[in-house]
């Protein structure tokens, strides 16, 4: 029997097919936009925390605190110095790289070329701190840091954009207003967590980014990576007394400074994803909701068409309930399929943005069981009420009907 | 002669249908006496307006009466729920519309299976008894053609099927010819004929053609919605 009828609900879908997608379209769409969206998260997430596991769970980073516009401030702001980083580098224990790191966004030229490149100054551990590996060349050393030569390294995307496949190293290029010759090219990272691309970078000593390129003698940051095996709230702690040691802050006084490990940030960076899949979730759900409408609408106009088959229906025996379950299972089955059509759509945009952003592709049973579950109950809730308006119909008169 | 063959199939008792109220009521039947009984075949006349067709969609179990009572099967049937009706005609009752009432885009084999499905006869023995009322009715053959590839005649037929597919004891027919020209209407008439005399079916027939009343065996006419006569056909040597 319930065989029967939802083959004939197939049946009756198929006859009316240009009509029935166009209803679907809603719930298509709200099913695609829901599965892409959370697929897409997920896959940002699982990539967040790969780069943290690249990174290194060990890696802390200090910045200065910055004053809140318009907010109270009970710190005094104050940048990181030189005085910050020799307290760190010599009073921690327990750590296997300090490195000061500055970052300013600078166009970079070399012949003809030239783009926008974050050009960061960073001390030789920085390449630790951030397990950076130098596929050619070399890194720069501690007296090339100390004199602030004019040295520096690319990133993968710098070095394909200026010079192709070519070898740039003991060429110089120009940063901002300064040359400064290339000893070294970084290896391929890829794309971070917020979609960055982090081969898009020169690195030179941060000495002689403060000199030429910031003008001033400020560190933005400073990584400090724990040995493996040491707990990094131990580190974080430590870094704490010595900065407030080294920055002069008196007993009851705030901190003027952040310490945050990756994990903080990942944190951070993963809520950012469910606030925006959590909107465009409200979004689809409308989406699903006018869907639903429309299928209310397209078996509305279903059962008036089909009066007078309700009417030999009754006429033959079919009770109530008979006709009832028919347009219900109708408009569960149209639903579903949307919700079918709109789980597939939405995987192959997953699919696409994945691949495109270079993010994994996770694809969620539970959520795709219940957008089966989801479109199936839109159906059956707007569809009961054309299909209790046919199972009512009187049969002689839905049998005069023409 | 069994008790079960004296019982009447069908009694109408002072039955009245009244649409309308107060200065507009309109008297579709107004008191209306009838007994059937099993195994006749009878004709009812009458011009439009006339309370034949509202007589019929009682005997139909499809209306009930305002006042008065409709007797099937010895039950009190215009009592009875929309349901309940809906099971009476299912079970006892077979239907053929003027217009046959097919379903369209639907083979005659699945047409004729329909009130099956809802009796809930499993699909092998629902297809069997289809092709086997199909086979009744002549149209052995054409089970998988739609109605819009049969004639009028043959989906007549097909309607016929449908209705004896599920051994009704009664079979209302409501102009069964009326789209029909003079070959087919005598054709449907004979199938008709044959069923109520080899299976004991039992016809009730509106019609408004004399010629097609002739095959009944009792002719009932209708005049403002009282039984104007009531007459047994002569048999003809």
């Amino acid at each position: 029997m319930l065989f029967e009828t939802i083959r004939l609900a197939l049946r009756s879908v198929r006859r009316n097919a240009l009509r029935s997608f166009l209803t679907l379209l809603g719930i298509v769409i709200g099913v695609a936009a829901v599965i892409a969206m959370i697929t897409i998260g997920s896959g940002t997430t699982e990539k967040v925390k790969q780069d943290i596991g690249k990174l290194g769970s060990n890696l802390l980073m200090v910045r200065a605190s910055r004053p809140m516009r318009g907010g109270l401030t009970n710190f005094t702001p104050r940048a990181l110095g030189e005085s910050d980083l020799e307290g760190l580098a010599e009073g921690l224990e327990g750590v296997k790289a300090v490195s000061a790191a500055s970052q300013q966004t600078v166009r970079v030229v070399y012949g003809a070329d030239n783009m926008a490149v974050q050009v960061t100054g960073a001390d030789t551990e920085y390449f630790i701190a951030r397990e950076w590996d130098v596929a050619l060349g070399r890194a720069f050393t501690d007296s090339e840091v100390r004199g602030g030569a004019n040295l520096c390294l690319l990133g993968e995307t710098v070095r394909s954009e200026l010079f192709g496949a070519g070898d740039p190293t003991g060429v110089a290029i120009r940063v901002g207003r300064m040359s400064c010759r290339v000893i070294g090219v970084l290896a391929a990272k890829g794309t971070s967590g917020f979609g960055q691309d982090q081969d898009n970078i020169v690195v030179m000593p941060h000495s002689t980014f403060q000199r030429r390129i910031a003008g001033n003698r400020d560190i933005d940051m400073i990584y400090v990576a724990a040995q493996d095996g040491v707990s990094t709230s131990e580190v974080m702690t430590n870094i704490e007394q010595i900065l407030r040691d080294t920055r002069r802050i008196g007993p009851g006084q705030e901190d003027n400074f952040d310490v945050r490990d990756m994990t903080q940030i990942a944190d951070a960076m993963t809520s950012t994803t469910t606030v925006m899949t959590g909107m465009l979730g409200a979004l689809a759900g409308v989406s699903l909701l006018v869907g639903g409408i429309g299928i209310m609408n397209i078996m509305l106009v279903s059962v008036t068409e089909r009066t007078r088959e309700i009417g030999i229906r009754l006429a033959i025996g079919a009770h109530e309930k008979h006709i009832l379950v028919q347009f219900l299972v109708e408009a569960t089955v149209l639903s579903l399929l949307g919700g079918l059509i709109g789980i597939a759509l939405g995987l192959l945009l997953a699919v696409l943005a994945t691949t495109t952003l270079s993010i994994p592709f996770v694809p969620s049973l539970a959520v795709i069981a219940l957008a089966v579950g989801f479109s199936a109950m839109i159906g059956m809730v707007f569809g009961f009420f054309p299909a209790l308006r046919g199972a009512r119909l009187d049969p002689i008169d839905a049998l005069r009907h023409e | 002669m069994n008790v079960m063959a004296d019982t009447p199939l069908l009694t109408f008792r002072d039955v009245w249908k009244t649409y309308g109220a107060g200065e507009a009521q309109v008297h579709a039947l107004a008191g209306v006496d009838l007994t059937i009984r099993r195994g006749e075949f009878v004709a009812i006349m009458g011009p439009s307006g006339s309370g034949k067709s509202t007589s019929m969609n009682i005997i139909g179990c499809l209306d009930t009466p305002t006042r008065g009572v409709h007797g099937f099967l010895g039950i009190d049937a215009g009592a009875l729920d929309r349901s309940r009706r809906a099971m009476l005609r299912n079970r006892y009752i077979g239907f053929v519309f003027q217009g046959y009432n097919l379903l369209p885009r639907t083979t005659a084999a699945e047409n004729v299976e329909l009130p099956l499905i809802y009796r809930g006869v499993p699909g092998r023995e629902r297809r069997e008894l289809a092709m086997q009322a199909l086979a009744q009715v002549g149209l052995r053959g054409r089970e998988s053609h739609t109605p819009a590839e049969l004639s009028g005649g043959q989906q007549q037929r097909v309607a016929i099927a449908r209705a004896i597919v599920t051994q009704p004891t009664l079979l209302v027919a409501d102009e069964p010819t009326g789209n029909l020209d003079t070959a087919r209407t005598h054709e449907i008439m004979d199938l008709l004929t044959s069923l109520n005399a080899e299976k004991g079916l039992t016809v009730v027939m509106v019609t408004h053609e004399a010629d097609v009343a002739a095959y009944a065996d009792r002719i009932v006419s209708f005049v403002d919605g009282k039984i104007a006569s009531d007459t047994a056909r002569m048999e003809t040597a």
